[in-house]
């Protein structure tokens, strides 16, 4: 991560980080290869019948470069309509090979935790306990590890 | 009791970050100290809410911290110490509500009364006294920095929250060295972001990470962070060694302290296994 001072602005006060009392939809961003996640908390305003994002906030189980992109992309959506909130994870995700994998792999959990909070939105529209999606990661972030033998046995032996 | 509990937790992050951005060796060591105390409050009030078998969690607000003088963040410490006096029930027979009001009231005469200091942990200047580093060094420890300084504050809560859920003395002496620890490490990469003016608050811990389903697993998970901690100090030590010996030996000897956490968590997992087979 190459670093000027707008980054390090987002590392040391990340915007929109936090939970909703109560949101309208939440949404997971997941990467199964190393147990990080994100949660994406919406609240949905309604300006003239089209929805938009009236607040939101994330959380994050995983290194600075997910906190850097949550802080920046939850500050994009903010103010989106729907639809609009759907082409920022869009053009999000055409932009994922042009980085270095362990930071593709972050914006790419992040931009799913988005898309999982406003698809859960709409099909509570028509189901109000609707389930909070997840959607899992599909860049890999490498990450070692040495004691995977170790837990796989473990796992079996519970 | 919920809620002092968490203006407790507030108050003791924003008395450290006071102390981070405090450049004065005695206003420091006093809000060090300080700091340590609203620790051991927030432990009790937590202790207190177990007892009384009462839900809560480690989920806390925002805490501002940006400020040119120090005298801005001792009058929001202040305000803190305030809302938590104003949620006890201070009667003498309360034995821990009138300890905590016994000690606000004596660190907000001594907040009152601290001499002022201009703060420069905001300037984002990057730079460390006395050493001129890389744009590479500079950019590596910057981000080890928020890493390291956030998960140090993460395995303090995590220990911390282990800890106060179980009676077993021999698991119990592990965490209390693995929190002790942790408070040192979170105390120096904070002062050392204070001294790059680049401080930062920690971000709120998910519920998750500490009220661990599986012990076990997140001890073997630990220790691959541990191990993954360790290659950090050793590439950021080999990073800064050409510009800065003196940082060079710091992140050798955070590093080798992690062997010991490591042998420590192997310990505890024996444990485990043993109490698994009894």
């Amino acid at each position: 991560m190459s670093m000027d001072a707008q980054l390090i602005e987002h590392m040391m006060n990340p915007k929109n980080y936090g939970s909703l009392e109560n949101p309208d939809a939440e949404g997971i961003g997941k990467n199964p290869e190393n147990g990080e996640k994100v949660a994406i908390y919406i609240a949905v305003g309604k300006d003239e019948e089209k929805p938009y994002i009236d607040d939101i906030r994330f959380q994050a189980i995983g290194c600075t470069t997910t906190v850097v992109a949550g802080s920046m992309l939850t500050e994009e959506a903010k103010g989106l309509n729907l639809t609009g909130v759907q082409n920022l994870v869009e053009a999000t995700m055409n932009l994922l090979d042009r980085l270095p994998p362990e930071d593709a792999a972050c914006s790419e959990m992040v931009a799913l935790a988005i898309k999982a909070a406003v698809d859960t939105y709409e099909k509570r529209l028509a189901e109000k306990d609707y389930p909070t999606i997840t959607y899992q990661v599909v860049n890999s972030c490498v990450v070692k590890e040495p004691h995977a033998e170790e837990e796989k046995q473990y796992e079996e032996g519970k | 009791m919920k809620n002092t509990m968490v203006k407790a937790h507030e108050a003791w992050l924003a008395t450290s970050m006071a102390a981070f951005m405090s450049a004065q060796t005695e206003n420091k060591q006093i809000l060090f100290d300080f700091s340590n105390i609203l620790f051991r409050h927030f432990n009790w009030l937590e202790n207190a809410l177990i007892e009384a078998d009462i839900a809560y969690s480690y989920d806390r607000d925002v805490i501002p911290v940006k400020v040119d003088k120090l005298s801005d963040m001792l009058a929001n410490i202040v305000q803190r110490f305030d809302e938590i006096v104003s949620l006890l029930d201070v009667k003498e027979e309360n034995a821990l509500d009138y300890r905590i009001s016994t000690d606000l009231a004596y660190m907000k005469e001594v907040l009152q009364n601290m001499e002022d200091e201009t703060v420069t942990a905001f300037s984002l200047e990057r730079t460390f006294p006395g050493v001129e580093l890389t744009e590479e060094a500079t950019d590596a420890l910057t981000l080890f920095l928020f890493e390291e300084t956030y998960k140090e504050y993460e395995l303090i809560l995590i220990y911390n929250y282990l800890k106060a859920h179980s009676s077993d003395a021999y698991l119990n002496r592990i965490f209390q060295i693995l929190i002790d620890e942790s408070l040192f490490h979170f105390k120096r990469f904070g002062d050392m972001g204070a001294h790059m003016g680049i401080l930062g608050v920690p971000r709120v811990v998910m519920k998750e990470l500490y009220q661990v389903e599986d012990v076990v697993k997140f001890l073997y998970d630990g220790i691959d962070e541990e191990l993954a901690a360790k290659e950090e100090c050793r590439k950021l030590s080999e990073a800064v060694a050409k510009d800065s010996p003196e940082l060079e030996k710091f992140f050798n000897f955070i590093n080798r302290q992690e062997n010991y956490h490591i042998a420590l968590m192997k310990d505890a997992l024996k444990h485990f296994e043993k109490i698994a087979n009894v």
